[in-house]
C-alpha cells in the first residue's frame, strides 16, 4: 500500500510526460526541412508528384487532423507503417527489440565488471595510490572520448587486422554464439567505454564519501577487517548514487545507442529509427521515441522502487 | 548476494556462453550456390515506377526487367521484347517473348506493356519518367504479344527510355485484382524473386523458376546485406562473407589492392558529378551571370579527377564523354588552359563589380565523395577569388533546399546520363525538367535547341546540334558537369565470377547478375 500511494502520482506524471514527448516529436519532425517525397523521388521531385505522394500518405492534412489521427490509432494499438515498406512500424521494433536489448546489456554487464571495480578502489585507496591514478585516467578517457570517434577507429583498425573480430555483419546469439561475440565486441566497448567512466567516478565519488562517515571511522577504530568494512558498510551506503547512474544509463542505452548501431549496422531499434529520421519515414521516428521514452520513464520508475527497497524510509513520509 | 558475488557471477556467466558456445565455431554455411553482394544502401520505396533514386534501381533490376535493354557500348539489345521495329517517325511495334513470364507464372502480355505505359504516363503516379516517354497518342496490343506505340511526335528517344528501370514492366493484372501491390511488394519478370526483406538490414532473393532466359540465373540464391560503412563492406569481403560489393571513393580500391583474392573493376558510366548554380535567387552571387561565368571557368575538374579519384576518372561534358562524342569539347571552360581561364574568370568579375564574392557550396552530408570534391572545388575557385563555404546538410535537408526552396548558391550531386545524349541533356529545359525550376534559368534558344534535338535521329546533324547546346550551357553556366562518375566494382575471384559491362547508362551495373556463379 505504502508503494502504491508513492508511485500512483509517478504513473500519472509519467502519462502527462508521454504526452508531451508525442507532441515535442511530431511537431519536431514535421518541422524538419525536407519529407518522405524528397527522399522517394529524389531530385525529381516536381511540386505534382511531391503532392501525389503527400496525398497516399495522408500528409496533405492539417497538423491537427494528423497529429489527433495518431493518437486514436496509438490508443488501438496501431502505431503506424513504414512509408518505405508499407509494414507495421511496431513489428518491426519487437522484431530489433532482442537486438538492442543484448547490446545495452552486454554494454551494462562491461560497465559493471569495470566500473565498479575500479570506483570502489579508487574510492578506497588513498590517492597516492596506483589504483587511484588508473581509476582516474579511465575516467578521464572514457568521459572525453566521443562514442563516433572511438567507434570509427576500432572500425577502420579492425577491419584492416581482423584479430577474430568482425567488423559489422550481425548474427543473432540463437544463431551462431561464436559469431554473434565477434561480431558484438567491439560495439559492446565503443558503448561502454562513456558508461565505464561515468560508474567509475560516481561509485568512486560515493565511497569516498561514505568512507568519511563516523561509523566507518569507528568500525576502523574498533579493528574491523578493511575487506568487510567495504563490503558491509560502504558497498551497502553508497549503492544508491551507483543504482540511479546505472538505471538511467541503462535507459540510455536501450533508448539511445543509436551511434553504435549505425556505425556497426548493428540492426537495432536505433538503426532503425536513424534510418526513418533520414527517410523522414515519420511513424518509425514518433514509435522510436516515444518507445525510447516509455522505456526511460520506466526504468527510472524502477530505480525508484530500488530506492524504496533499499531504504525503507524513502515512501514511508519519514524518510528524505 | 553481495555486488561483488554479483559483478561475478555476470562475468561467470558470460565466461560460460562464450565458452560454450566455442564448439559451434567455424559453422560456415553449407556450400551452395549463393552469391552474396554487399548493398551499400537500402530502398527508398518499393514503387520501380516512382522511386527516383540509384539505390532502389539497383534492387528492382534484381526482379524487374524492361522491354529493351542496352549491351555495354549502350546499344539498344532485346529484353523482354525479343525484337523491334519503327515503322514511321512515329510508330513503334514490338514483339514480346512468348516464353516470358511473371515469377507468379503468368505470361508477360501486351496488356502488362500498355498497362505500365499507361500507368507512368498517369499523374497519379507520380512517375518521373513519363517525360522522357514522349507524347504517346496510342497504344495498341494486335495479338498477345504485340505492342504497337504511337507518338504523338518523333521522339527518338522513346527507345532508350524503354530501357531504364523506371519503364519496368510489373503484372498489371494482378495489380487491377489487388493481389499485387507495387508499393508493398516486388513480382517481376527478372532472374530472381523475393524470398525476404528486413528493412535497412538484408534482403534474400531466390532463382525465378519461370524466368526466360534458359539456365538462368545461375545462382540459386542472391542475398543482399546492407552495409553502408566503407570500411565494413571492405571488411566483409576480405573475411568472404560478402563475394561483390560497390564504392564511389577510389581510396577504397587502394586499399583493398593489397589482397590476392580481391580484384576491382573500374565501370566507365554515362553518370557525371555535377553542380548546380542558383541564377533565379537574388540573394546568390550567381544571379548575375558573369559570376556563373566566372565560377565555370575557374572550375579545375582536373584537379578533382587527380586530388579526389586519383586520376582513376575523367573531366566530363553535359554531353556525357561515354558516349564518345565531341559535341562540348571546344567550349572555353574544357578549351582553354588553366591559366587563361583564371585570369579570364578574374575579368568577369571585375566586369561584375565583385572580385571577392562569398558563395555557399552545399554537399549532402550522406556521401562522403562529395565533401571531397567541395574541397577541391573550394580551393580551385579561391584562384580566381571566390571564397566558398561548404555545408553538408543531410539528404531530406537538401534535396529540399536545393530543388524546391532554391535555398543554395551552388549545390554538388551527380545526374545519370542514361543510354541517348538527349535524354540527360533534356534537363536543361526547366519546362521539361520542372525539379530545377527553382534555380534553373530558361534560357529560349537553349529550350529550342533542346525540343529540336529530341526530334532528331542519331547522326552528323544531331551532334552538330548537340555543339550548339553545349556552347549554349556553357554561356548560361547554370548547371554544370564536373567530372565521370567511375563506378568501382570489387569482388572476390576465388568465390565468385561474375560479368560486369565495360559501360553503364542507366546504373544498371550488375546487369549480368543471371550469370553470376559461385566458386564455393
Amino acid at each position: 500500500m505504502r508503494l502504491l500511494v508513492y508511485f500512483a502520482p509517478k504513473l500519472a506524471l509519467a502519462l502527462v510526460t508521454m504526452l508531451g514527448v508525442s507532441v515535442l516529436v511530431f511537431l519536431a519532425l514535421r518541422f524538419l526541412p525536407g519529407g518522405y517525397a524528397d527522399i522517394l523521388l529524389g531530385p525529381f521531385a516536381t511540386p505534382d508528384a511531391r503532392k501525389v505522394i503527400a496525398e497516399r500518405y495522408g500528409l496533405d492534412q492539417p497538423m491537427i487532423v494528423q497529429y489527433g489521427r495518431w493518437l486514436l490509432a496509438m490508443s488501438q494499438g496501431d502505431f503506424g507503417v513504414s512509408m518505405v515498406t508499407r509494414r507495421s512500424v511496431i513489428a518491426e521494433f519487437l522484431r530489433r527489440a532482442p537486438v538492442t536489448l543484448e547490446l545495452a546489456s552486454l554494454s551494462l554487464g562491461l560497465v559493471l565488471l569495470v566500473g565498479v571495480p575500479l570506483g570502489v578502489a579508487a574510492g578506497a585507496a588513498a590517492s597516492d595510490r596506483p589504483q587511484g591514478g588508473l581509476a582516474r585516467l579511465v575516467g578521464a578517457l572514457g568521459a572525453s572520448v566521443p562514442d563516433f570517434v572511438l567507434g570509427s577507429a576500432l572500425i577502420f583498425v579492425f577491419s584492416v587486422w581482423s584479430l577474430w573480430l568482425r567488423v559489422g555483419g550481425y548474427v543473432p546469439f540463437f544463431d551462431d554464439p561464436v559469431t554473434n561475440m565477434r561480431v558484438m565486441i567491439l560495439p559492446t566497448v565503443t558503448l561502454s567505454v562513456f558508461g565505464i567512466a561515468l560508474v567509475l567516478r560516481t561509485t568512486r565519488d560515493a565511497v569516498l564519501r561514505v568512507m568519511t562517515e563516523g561509523y566507518i571511522t569507528a568500525a576502523v577504530a574498533r579493528g574491523e577487517n578493511p575487506r568487510n568494512i567495504i563490503r558491509l558498510h560502504v558497498l551497502r551506503n553508497a549503492a544508491i548514487p551507483v543504482v540511479t547512474v546505472v538505471t538511467t544509463y541503462f535507459g540510455f542505452l536501450l533508448g539511445g545507442a543509436v551511434v553504435v548501431e549505425v556505425l556497426f549496422s548493428i540492426p537495432g531499434v536505433g538503426l532503425y529509427a536513424f534510418n526513418g529520421l533520414l527517410n523522414r519515414d515519420y511513424a518509425i521516428v514518433q514509435t522510436g521515441v516515444l518507445l525510447a521514452a516509455a522505456v526511460f520513464i520506466a526504468i527510472n520508475m524502477l530505480a525508484d522502487l530500488l530506492y524504496a527497497i533499499i531504504d525503507p524510509r524513502i515512501g514511508s513520509g519519514s524518510g528524505r | 548476494m553481495s555486488f561483488g558475488k554479483r559483478i561475478g557471477g555476470i562475468a561467470f556467466a558470460l565466461a560460460i556462453s562464450v565458452a560454450g558456445s566455442a564448439g559451434l565455431a567455424a559453422s560456415a554455411l553449407a556450400a551452395d550456390a549463393t552469391i552474396v553482394w554487399g548493398k551499400p544502401a537500402e530502398i527508398t520505396g518499393f514503387d520501380v515506377h516512382v522511386a527516383g533514386t540509384v539505390a532502389s534501381w539497383e534492387m528492382y533490376q534484381m526482379v524487374y526487367e524492361t522491354l529493351l535493354t542496352t549491351d555495354e557500348n549502350l546499344k539498344l539489345q532485346p529484353g523482354l521484347a525479343e525484337s523491334w521495329q519503327q515503322t514511321s517517325p512515329t510508330t513503334y511495334v514490338f514483339k514480346l517473348r512468348a516464353n516470358a513470364k511473371f515469377s507468379n507464372g503468368r505470361p508477360v502480355t501486351a496488356d502488362d506493356v500498355i498497362g505500365n505505359l499507361e500507368r507512368i504516363k498517369n499523374p497519379e503516379t507520380a512517375s518521373y519518367w513519363s517525360a522522357q516517354l514522349g507524347n504517346i497518342a496510342k497504344m495498341e496490343a494486335p495479338d498477345d504479344h504485340t505492342v504497337t506505340i504511337e507518338l504523338e511526335s518523333p521522339h527518338p528517344a522513346l527507345l532508350a527510355a524503354l530501357a531504364h528501370i523506371t519503364a519496368a514492366i510489373i503484372p498489371i493484372k494482378e495489380l487491377k485484382d489487388g493481389s499485387f501491390d507495387p508499393t508493398k511488394d516486388l513480382l517481376g519478370s527478372g532472374p530472381f524473386m523475393v524470398s525476404e526483406h528486413k528493412q535497412d538490414e538484408s534482403w534474400t532473393f531466390v532463382r525465378n523458376p519461370n524466368y526466360w532466359q534458359s539456365g538462368e540465373p545461375v545462382a540459386d540464391r542472391l542475398e543482399v546485406p546492407i552495409i553502408p560503412d566503407e570500411s565494413a563492406r571492405m571488411a566483409a569481403l576480405r573475411d568472404g562473407r560478402i563475394d561483390f560489393t560497390t564504392f564511389e571513393n577510389p581510396d577504397a580500391v587502394q586499399m583493398l589492392g593489397k589482397d590476392a583474392n580481391i580484384k576491382v573493376i573500374s565501370q566507365q558510366t554515362t553518370n557525371y558529378y555535377r553542380v548546380d548554380v542558383n541564377a533565379l535567387s537574388e540573394k546568390s552571387p550567381f544571379h548575375d551571370k558573369r559570376i556563373r561565368q566566372a565560377m565555370n571557368l575557374a572550375l579545375d575538374r582536373d584537379a578533382i579527377n587527380n586530388l579526389v579519384f586519383g586520376g582513376t576518372t575523367r573531366v566530363d561534358y553535359p554531353v556525357p564523354a561515354a558516349f564518345g562524342k565531341d559535341a562540348c569539347h571546344a567550349d572555353p571552360v574544357y578549351a582553354l588552359s588553366r591559366d587563361e581561364r583564371v585570369k579570364k574568370a578574374q575579368a568577369l568579375l571585375k566586369e561584375a563589380g565583385k572580385e571577392h564574392p562569398t558563395v555557399r557550396l552545399m554537399a549532402t552530408s550522406a556521401n562522403p565523395v562529395l565533401g571531397r570534391i567541395a574541397q577541391v572545388m573550394q580551393q580551385s575557385l579561391q584562384e580566381a577569388g571566390f571564397t566558398v563555404a561548404i555545408e553538408q546538410p543531410p539528404t531530406a535537408e537538401y534535396l529540399q533546399k536545393v530543388f524546391t526552396d532554391g535555398d543554395f548558391d551552388m549545390a554538388l550531386s551527380w545526374l545519370a546520363g542514361y543510354t541517348d545524349p538527349t535524354m540527360v541533356i533534356a534537363w536543361w529545359n526547366p519546362k521539361f525538367a520542372v525539379w530545377n525550376q527553382v534555380f534553373q534559368e530558361e534560357v529560349p534558344a537553349l529550350s529550342a535547341a533542346l525540343d529540336e534535338v529530341k526530334t532528331m535521329e542519331d547522326g552528323p546533324a544531331r551532334d552538330g546540334k548537340l555543339k550548339e547546346i553545349c556552347s549554349l550551357i556553357d554561356d548560361s553556366s547554370n548547371l554544370l558537369a564536373l567530372v565521370s562518375k567511375t563506378d568501382y566494382i570489387a569482388y572476390r575471384s576465388d568465390k565468385i565470377e561474375l560479368k560486369v559491362p565495360a559501360h553503364s547508362g542507366s546504373s544498371n551495373t550488375f546487369q549480368y547478375i543471371a550469370a553470376f556463379k559461385s566458386l564455393d
